[in-house]
């Protein structure tokens, strides 16, 4: 039941409307049906009630007959014993009385007709020889009249007795019938309407919840699918049994995944077309550069001969321009080597301290040609890190490297903190500050702040953007604090331990 | 007598400048423009250094790196790998394959005469 009746009214190839309609109309239709029930019943019992009635009405009457006979009897003796004129005209009033009674009997059933018919017959002719009896008296010839009284009368009132004790029996089974009959139809009545009663409610109930079901489980079914699309996931299909809208937005539904699924891969496999791309170039542009810087060096070193000074000075400057051009390509090539998902972290184990130390090292001389203090602060009980020591390495020397380009006076400061299973590394200068308009744009690729001086310094606007896919990629986070004249500080966040990669997004 | 020094680079700019700086510094310098023709030269000449190009057509470095160092006559050949720039990987693949050093293409003549000197001291 929880399933396949749901499942049944799905597949129904009707719109949700007409299926709510009939359902609607089917149980109105079994309230209906209760109601007729209830007043077959109702007008049953009242015909019941009348049939007893009127039987209690045809044994009343049957009995009034047998006690009109026997008054009938008593009168007539009396008139043969005091045969004066009142005592006649009772006898003949009672006689009238007779006739009236019997025409009371006029709704007999069918099978009591032939024995109505005797009564009549034998009525008619007790009336006639009372009558005859009353005439005899009247005229004075009691004798003649008793002889008759005994002879004709009462035998007749012998036989009227008889069958109207026949009617009267027949009428009382008649009844006791009835009554047993009509106790019968009440049962069954009552069962009738009991079941037509749980029938309804029963039927309402499942109507009720195959519809509702075969509604509400295909909505739940999309709302859980377009979760998954939502979270990328578009190998799956809604499977949904309707055939009415529901199934139809289903369809649409699936079509739209799939139709979303290969534009997405379309588009995963245009990025990396252009990474590879871009990789590829940046391979290709290398190798004829390789040969300019590496022949300039050679002139630059005498290989060839000394050059002459003015020379040498130019070709200084094809070699800072050629440097320049290779650190460009370098980075377009770190950068759609990470897109691509070439980029494998190596993890092992290393020292914080140490990585702050070699670029420390690395950029003293850089500090000391602009004349800015190189001040760091590093905890002794730093723990020991595991990760890609080189890239964490190169992003460190990436910003204290940013930080001494854009910082004209004042100090470089390098502080490193660990707590809650991270580092918190933290790059400050007291150079020109970065605008809040800039602070998000520049972990973007190619861009670089806006500002007095800031194209002037070179770089690639590429170090900032690969420096934070490779902190995310170790799992942690990097952001700026800085105003415009107060100075930046780059900070970074870096799991102490990173057990796995996390995929670039 | 002059160090022999065999270098396996595809690209004949490349030969050239490593050539100019060799004979510069006065070593001697067998060349060879494929990984299966280095491997050959090698095994006939037993150079005292290779200077391999990784990004070889056909066999690549690693695979001759692994060539000259199977064979016992050759294994104590120092191999300075001249890898790709790449952001990881390839030194580790260098190291790998039996390289003893590497340097990053495009290399300073100068730093390269350095890393050769390195391994040629005695």
């Amino acid at each position: 039941m929880r399933e396949w009746l749901p499942r049944l009214v799905a597949r129904v190839p009707a719109p949700v409307h007409a299926k709510l309609l009939v359902a609607f109309l089917a149980i109105v239709l079994l309230l209906v049906a209760v109601g007729a029930a209830g007043l077959q019943v109702l007008s049953g019992v009242n015909r019941r009630a009348e049939e007893l009635g009127q039987l209690q009405r045809k044994i009343a009457a049957y009995r009034q007959l047998q006690h009109d006979t026997t008054a009938q009897l008593y009168s007539v003796a009396s008139a043969l014993l005091v045969p004066d004129e009142r005592t006649l005209e009772g006898t003949l009033r009672q006689l009238n009385q007779f006739g009236y009674d019997l025409d009371r009997l006029q709704f007999v059933a069918k099978d009591e007709v032939e024995l109505l018919v005797r009564v009549r017959k034998d009525y008619e002719r007790f009336i006639r020889v009372v009558g005859q009896v009353v005439e005899l008296i009247r005229g004075g010839r009691g004798a003649e009249g008793r002889e008759l009284q005994l002879r004709e009368t009462g035998p007749l009132a012998d036989r009227l007795e008889r069958l109207t004790n026949q009617l009267v029996n027949k009428a009382e089974a008649d009844m006791v019938a009835s009554i047993e009959a009509g106790h019968q139809a009440y049962v069954t009545s009552r069962w009738v309407v009991i079941g037509f009663a749980v029938g309804s409610i029963a039927l309402a109930l499942a109507l009720g919840y195959a519809i509702s079901w075969s509604l509400v489980g295909p909505v739940q079914q999309m709302e859980a699918r377009l979760q998954q699309i939502t979270a990328g996931d578009f190998s799956q299909r809604v499977d949904v049994p309707n055939r009415d809208e529901l199934g139809t937005l289903a369809v649409n539904l699936n079509h739209m995944s799939e139709e979303l699924g290969r534009l997405y891969r379309q588009l995963e496999a245009a990025s990396k077309h252009k990474s590879q791309f871009l990789a590829n170039m940046s391979h290709e542009l290398r190798t004829p550069l390789n040969a300019i810087l590496g022949y300039t060096e050679l002139i630059l070193d005498g290989i060839y001969g000394e050059p002459p000074e003015k020379i040498r000075e130019v070709l200084k400057r094809l070699e800072m321009s050629g440097r320049h051009l290779l650190s460009l390509i370098n980075a377009v090539l770190d950068l759609s080597k990470i897109e691509a998902g070439q980029l494998t972290l190596s993890l092992t184990a290393y020292s914080m301290k140490d990585v702050v130390q070699t670029v420390l090292a690395g950029v003293e001389s850089l500090a000391a040609e602009k004349q800015l203090a190189l001040k760091t602060s590093l905890p002794p009980d730093l723990p020991p890190g595991k990760g890609d020591e080189r890239q964490i390495t190169q992003v460190l020397l990436n910003l204290v490297g940013n930080a001494i380009k854009f910082t004209e006076t004042g100090e470089v400061r390098v502080d490193v903190a660990s707590g809650d299973g991270a580092f918190t590394v933290s790059v400050a200068d007291t150079g020109p500050g970065i605008a809040p308009a800039d602070q998000e744009r520049i972990f973007q690729e190619f861009q670089q702040a806006d500002g007095p001086g800031a194209r002037k310094k070179g770089g690639t606007g590429l170090g900032l953007a690969i420096a934070k896919r490779i902190i995310e990629m170790h799992g942690g986070r990097i952001w700026l604090e800085s105003k415009p004249g107060e100075g930046s500080t780059f900070r970074f966040t870096l799991p102490v331990r990173v057990e796995r990669q996390v995929e670039a997004t | 007598m002059s160090k022999r020094i065999l270098v396996i680079e595809d690209q004949e700019d490349n030969r050239r400048i490593v050539r100019d700086l060799l004979a510069s510094a006065g070593y001697e310098m067998i060349e060879a423009a494929t990984g299966e023709e280095g491997v050959a030269q090698a095994e006939a000449t037993t150079p005292d250094l290779i200077l391999m190009d990784i990004d070889l057509p056909g066999m690549n470095g690693y695979e001759a790196t692994r060539r000259v160092k199977s064979n016992p006559a050759l294994r104590r050949i120092p191999i300075i790998a001249v890898t790709s720039y790449a952001l990881s990987g390839d030194d580790a693949k260098a190291y790998e394959a039996g390289c003893d050093a590497y340097v990053t293409k495009p290399f300073s003549p100068r730093a390269l005469l350095a890393k050769i000197r390195e391994y040629l001291k005695d």
